[in-house]
């Protein structure tokens, strides 16, 4: 792999990147009390965290683990089956070009040192055993695994997107060169909508949702979403876990790419702008989808009223009916910047009454914004097929009639 | 308010009443002479044995007081055994030396490898008990509703318990068993597709015992779901459609298989993701309140379906173990009675309780032989009314013979050789320590009823992973404390000593096995690819049609596999999305 630091002149920040690790538990095992344990301590002492959760199959690791471009690729395994599963997971980095991406993991005493020689051979890095202090887990990883990530001229698909979303994180400009690997023809034509809206809401739920719709109805093109979640202050580290409640992401038609704010107010990280414009410029996609953290008041992420650069084509806002009542309401300045609204969890009770506030509350702004009640915890909800069909007629999508996949 | 706090009013009331009786007892000397008249009857109906060394003993041990108010305390704040509020007991005899057709409390789980394998385990394990108790582990695919041959899956294939995939593998498993004997009894770990897969053990039982041996079945399924969703993350669909299938399959079992336990409240897997003892009381207890709500809804009666309901608690070696049974058995009792108007047999905790896998550690691992030991023993001072007991080497492996041979034996140990259980009920049940903690206890499981109360109830909580959070808060708190030594565990941050890896053979499942199992579901499913398709469209329909859908199981599990099961129903109802 080629491994060169991005010119110092093309960076913002003076920080080297954080060490970005993907963690998760293989399939048909729930067994997540050690991972989740870990992955907060990796955190603690630095690292951005994107992890994938348990009852993941090995095809799933090895796309999260180029999309998300990371350093390395941590398995805490309890249920058996462990040599087996890592030589998969290890034959699919590799057939997805990502065989230099390290894989080490661990499984209490499940994986005995005679398992780990045979997993050692096959190429799995290192098998941490049970009675390993945290610390010395944390140390070692750190110690091994970081390193600069370099443009990699050799990557190529998935991976050199993966590549280039990361140098835009270390602050290089002119990233999206490296991301325009095919379809520089059809560059430009993805849409592109911001999705904004308090913590808990629903976003990652109805993003999820939306791409199960994207994925039935669109015959053949792709879909990408950048999730953005916020680092913790003291630490610099992250848990970004948005890619376990995405269920309909574990799809190849899918670029799923998670973002820590490294510090960013706004909202979105700082190279939000540029992974976009490196989604944009690799040609493939036809949806963009780009979550933000959960937002305040004030928050404008994705610059809709000029402050800052214009990010998306369209903004969807997000809320739950408990936003405190009219008053609150009327403070929200996204409701007066975003495109679309929904109006999520509409199956609650208190529903009713907040689809009438915030539909009055649209009303005064005397646009043409729409307001849509969406379940998107439901399965099949008619809501979000009517946000979604509303969304595919702005961004220009194949329409295949509801129901038809 | 939700029904939890509700249950938490009724026990604060409840105990506000005892002490009113406590200082009526002192206060009025005609009450008082009530109760020493009563007291005396229940003394002189005391039975006496003799132990073996020569000394008389009372077969039940009450506090030696003659003082009213002590004796109010003990009758309704204690109650006597098998007595409300059953904080000393659910049955009035337990453990005393076993009499002409008494079964032992000793349940020993095991699932390895194919369902041949797994029998072969079981007629190991029969030979070591007088009574069949089969208790059955299934492979991560079965648990998870996969079949065999499902993509990416075959290493898991048996691995940690035995693989399941048709009514045909079902057969197999419990081969040379009577299960239709009045002594003999199924447990089976499995919780999502626990509707499809008690579906096949019906099935398998009606082809070996003809079609009328149904009512005889007996038995329990895990099928929680809520702790699931908190804690064992062994979800394929939605939360709302997961306890719907769970209730059809309730509401099915009441009035048709009336020695089955269709649900068994699961509190050790909590505790093994980590929760501390009270958590895992409270949240245990307040998921069986819950599903109390959720199948009255359905329209069943308490005094019907409460009676079927059973626990599954963890023992582990914090102080709180030493009571946590009986502030359970106390809570559930009042809340049942109190909050849900149950009657005597509703009101009952009938408790399963198994040691601590989380407590055994690989190095210096013959100590586990040692603290499973002492974990059996808190769980029988705690009235557990079945046991299971871990072998030493769990830690690294599905258990081998001889440790299964060795937890199997601690248990004979403890209730046949030992003199603590056999000829004196309740021994230490009263002593002035136990009363104080389980006080505390009680305390802190009502202060997580409030605040899940507060949060909206238990789904509600859950919506907003209250549990998942608390559960993996701890789980992070008891590894800081065993790195930095405040929480000792031997051999492992105090004395320890290089010890080699340990010698012993792994209970791994071959692939050649593997590649049988699968070979075997694709004859099975080539055989019946006629039939198959009919099946899944009418399940699918149920449960499109929100209809009970166990009927449409029993006659699917015939010519379909758990994972045609699976995949219809998830294209009907949609997949779980997991939370962190």
């Amino acid at each position: 792999m080629v491994v060169a630091s991005p010119k110092a002149g093309a960076r913002r920040h003076t920080q080297p990147s954080p060490l970005r690790l993907l963690t998760a538990v293989p399939v048909c095992d729930g067994h997540d009390s050690a991972v989740t344990t870990i992955n907060l301590e990796l955190a603690r002492n630095g690292a951005e965290v994107v992890y994938l959760g348990y009852h993941c199959a090995a095809s799933a690791i090895a796309r999260a683990a180029v999309q998300e471009d990371v350093h390395a690729v941590g398995l805490s395994s309890y249920n058996g089956g462990h040599a087996i599963f890592f030589a998969e997971v290890l034959a699919q980095l590799r057939a997805r070009g990502a065989g230099d991406i390290p894989l080490f993991g661990g499984g209490g005493a499940t994986i005995t040192p005679a398992d780990e020689r045979v997993m050692k051979r096959g190429g799995v890095d290192r098998i941490f055993f049970a009675g390993t202090p945290l610390a010395e887990i944390v140390a070692a990883v750190k110690g091994a695994y970081s390193r600069e990530l370099g443009p990699g001229a050799r990557l190529r698909g998935d991976r050199a997107l993966g590549r280039a979303i990361t140098l835009a994180e270390g602050g290089a400009r002119g990233a999206r060169a490296a991301g325009r690997a095919r379809g520089a023809d059809r560059a430009g034509r993805a849409f592109v909508l911001g999705v904004a809206g308090p913590g808990g809401a629903g976003k990652s739920t109805l993003i999820d949702e939306l791409t199960s719709r994207f994925l039935r109805r669109v015959s053949a093109g792709r879909v990408a979403i950048l999730a953005n979640d916020p680092s913790h202050p003291d630490s610099g580290g992250a848990i970004l876990g948005d890619r376990v409640s995405a269920i309909y992401a574990q799809d190849d038609r899918v670029f799923f790419r998670s973002m820590a704010t490294r510090g960013s107010p706004t909202g979105l990280s700082a190279a939000a702008p540029e992974a976009i414009a490196c989604l944009r410029a690799s040609g493939e996609f036809d949806l963009v989808l780009v979550e933000s953290v959960g937002i305040g008041q004030e928050g404008d992420p994705f610059g809709v009223f000029g402050r800052g650069p214009r990010m998306a084509d369209a903004v969807l806002f997000v809320l739950a009916p408990h936003y405190g009542g009219r008053i609150q309401l009327q403070k929200i300045a996204m409701l007066n910047g975003s495109d679309l609204v929904a109006l999520n969890k509409c199956d609650q009770p208190a529903a009713k009454a907040a689809m009438v506030e915030v539909a009055a509350r649209l009303a005064l702004n005397g646009r043409d914004q729409l307001l849509h009640g969406t379940a998107a915890a439901r399965h099949h909800d008619p809501g979000v097929d009517r946000l979604y069909a509303e969304i595919a007629r702005l961004a220009g999508l194949e329409a295949v009639a509801p129901g038809a996949r | 308010m939700s029904s939890l706090g509700r249950v938490a009013d009724a026990v604060e009331a409840y105990n506000g009443f005892v002490d009113a009786e406590v200082r009526r007892a002192r206060a009025d000397p005609e009450f008082g002479a009530e109760l020493r008249t009563k007291w005396a009857a229940i003394h002189a109906s005391v039975g006496q044995t003799v132990s073996p060394t020569g000394t008389l003993l009372p077969r039940l041990a009450l506090p030696a007081t003659d003082e009213p108010g002590a004796i109010a305390e003990y009758l309704l704040g204690q109650g006597l055994p098998g007595e409300f509020p059953f904080a000393n007991g659910a049955y009035r005899e337990m453990y005393l030396d076993r009499r002409e057709g008494g079964e032992e409390p000793t349940r020993l789980f095991a699932g390895l490898g194919l369902a041949e394998d797994t029998n072969r385990r079981f007629h190991y394990l029969a030979g070591h008990q007088t009574s069949t108790r089969l208790s059955t582990a299934f492979d991560g695919p079965t648990l998870y509703g996969l079949d065999s041959d499902h993509e990416g899956v075959l290493g898991k294939v048996g691995e940690g318990g035995v693989a399941i995939d048709t009514v045909e593998d079902m057969a197999r498993l419990f081969a040379g068993f009577d299960l239709v004997a009045p002594n003999a009894s199924v447990s089976m770990t499995m919780n999502a597709p626990a509707p499809a897969i008690l579906a096949m053990f019906v099935a398998a039982a009606k082809r070996r015992f003809g079609p009328d041996c149904v009512p005889q079945l007996r038995g329990t399924i895990q099928a929680d779901m809520l702790k699931e969703v908190q804690a064992q993350n062994e979800v394929i669909f939605p939360i709302d459609a997961s306890l719907r299938f769970l209730c059809d399959m309730v509401e099915w079992c009441i009035p048709h298989m009336p020695r089955w336990y269709p649900i068994s409240i699961s509190g050790y897997h909590i505790a093994e993701a980590g929760a501390t003892p009270v958590q895992q009381a409270a949240f245990t207890l307040s998921n069986g309140f819950a599903y109390a709500d959720m199948f009255r809804a359905r329209g069943l009666d308490v005094n019907r379906f409460g009676p079927r309901l059973s626990f599954f608690l963890d023992c582990g070696l914090d102080i709180e173990y030493l009571v946590l049974g009986r502030a359970c058995r106390r809570i559930w009792a009042v809340g049942m009675r109190d909050a849900f108007g149950a009657g005597p047999k509703a009101q009952v905790l009938k408790l399963h309780t198994q040691t601590s896998g989380r407590s055994l550690i690989a190095a210096d691992f013959k100590d586990n032989l040692t603290r499973t030991a002492v974990e059996l023993m808190l769980s029988y001072l705690n009235g557990t009314n079945s046991c299971h007991s871990n072998s030493a080497d769990e830690p690294f492996t599905t258990p081998t013979e001889e440790y299964v041979r060795l937890a199997s034996h601690a248990q004979s140990i403890l209730l046949e050789e030992t003199g603590v259980f056999k000829h004196t009920m309740n021994v230490l049940s009263g002593s002035p320590g136990l009363l104080a903690l389980e006080r505390q206890v009680e305390h802190a499981i009502l202060d997580v009823f409030r605040e899940i109360d507060t949060l909206g109830g238990v789904l509600q909580a859950m919506d907003q992973r209250y549990q998942r959070g608390k559960i993996q808060e701890s789980a992070h708190r008891y590894e800081r404390q065993v790195y930095s030594g405040e929480r000792p565990i031997i051999g492992l941050n105090r004395y320890a000593a290089p010890s080699p890896a340990p010698r012993v053979p792994l209970a791994r499942t071959s692939p050649v096995k593997q590649r049988l199992q699968v070979e075997r579901l694709r004859a099975f499913k080539a055989r019946n690819s006629r039939r198959a398709p009919e099946a899944l469209q009418r399940l699918g329909n149920a449960a499109r049609a929100r209809g009970n859908i166990f009927a449409e199981l029993l006659s699917a599990v015939e010519v379909c596999s758990l994972g045609q099961i699976t995949a219809c129903l998830t294209d009907a109802v949609g997949k779980f999305r997991p939370m962190v």
